[in-house]
């Protein structure tokens, strides 16, 4: 009886898992930059390989109205800047549908590395009557000097970096731990997805797709951190791959449902050309 | 004991020759510019040695701040930024291609 329990819970989470496999984009075209310059965002709730559907990020499931991004701030050495009122409302295009997103500017001048974490509001997955809320870290460069991009900021859901995010060959390799208020969570389900299509900066919206998964276990993929919460994972291809930590955070209810709050890192592989 | 010595003379010569120097400037819009040093392990450059050189000839002297930084008047003549943190450690940025 305890093994059909058991088994139970396992297939209940390995189905939440299947599908929850949503990723916060919180996205640059170069995240190693040479020397400062303005750079431009895309805050973008969807499925980055497969390009799916493209969420209306802040749904709710009591009112029409989407709710507003919680947080979304820099920190740069230690200074932290709050950038919420640098979000712009857009409609993103992606290959299906449209959806509900932000885009964003910032004067990345100084030297070093600047650490954004948007925390969006809770988003109503219909699906599955439950809520998701995704707090995500995208690190920036300048110039090459490292200063903060292993700071560990003690986030109710987070995965801190032990490899420069912006500063990996293609095949090359990413280590995070995942950590929830700066304790680790030992064996953390972990998906990792890769941004499959060109970003279109400009018009707001997902260009072609690069390669073809071969079968749906490489669309999103699974890998577990181990009991000290951290995680390996091999890079096979140049370009932006996003690392989620499900349900890592410590707040589990939202509005009388469910909620995952999950831990996003984006890391970008360059080319040897 | 002398293999201690020379096994630490080989993690300082190591640690010197594995970093390299960074700098970075920006034009802050008011008529100067401020230039940030560093090291590509993350050390401080606080005191590294700065200066502007026009023509060749040096026309400003300064040592990096507490912050890593200087900040000075923007020259009307051509010049290049120089970080100097020693022989091999030198970096020379353009003015030209100091921009805001």
């Amino acid at each position: 009886m305890k093994k059909t329990i058991l088994s139970t819970i396992a297939a209940t989470s390995i189905l939440a898992t299947s599908a929850l496999a949503h990723f916060q984009m919180v996205y640059t075209p170069n995240t190693a930059l040479e020397k400062g310059k303005t750079i431009e965002f895309k805050h973008v709730f969807t499925h980055p390989f497969a390009d799916e559907h493209t969420m209306d990020m802040g749904k709710q499931h009591d009112t029409k109205k989407l709710s507003n991004v919680e947080e979304f701030y820099v920190i740069n050495k230690k200074k932290k800047t709050d950038l919420k009122s640098t979000l712009k409302s857009i409609s993103f295009k992606g290959h299906h549908n449209s959806g509900k997103a932000f885009t964003s500017k910032y004067k990345a001048r100084k030297m070093g590395d600047h650490v954004f974490v948007m925390k969006p509001a809770p988003y109503y997955e219909a699906n599955e009557d439950a809520y998701i809320q995704q707090i995500t870290k995208t690190i920036v460069n300048v110039a090459g000097a490292p200063t903060n991009w292993d700071a560990e900021l003690g986030l109710k859901a987070e995965i801190v970096p032990l490899t420069k995010p912006y500063a990996i060959w293609e095949h090359g390799s990413f280590t995070g731990i995942v950590k929830s208020n700066g304790k680790v969570v030992p064996y953390a389900e972990i998906e990792v997805e890769y941004i499959n299509r060109d970003v279109d900066m400009k018009n707001n919206k997902m260009g072609k797709s690069r390669v073809e998964a071969p079968q749906d276990s490489f669309i999103t993929m699974g890998i577990k951190a181990n009991k000290d919460g951290e995680f390996t994972f091999a890079i096979p291809k140049a370009g932006f791959w996003g690392f989620c930590a499900l349900g890592a955070g410590s707040d589990k209810e939202y509005k009388g449902k469910e909620l995952s709050q999950d831990a996003v890192i984006w890391v970008e592989a360059k080319s040897m050309k | 004991m002398i293999k201690k010595i020379i096994l630490n003379l080989l993690m300082i010569t190591s640690s010197v020759f594995a970093h390299s120097a960074i700098m970075s400037c920006f034009d802050n819009g008011d008529g100067t510019i401020t230039c940030e040093g560093g090291f590509s392990d993350g050390s401080s450059a606080s005191g590294v040695k700065f200066r502007i050189e026009e023509n060749g000839k040096v026309t400003f002297n300064a040592k990096m701040s507490e912050d890593s930084e200087v900040t000075f008047n923007k020259p009307v003549n051509d010049y290049n930024a120089v970080f100097d943190a020693g022989e091999g450690h030198q970096v020379y940025i353009k003015g030209s291609d100091i921009t805001e």
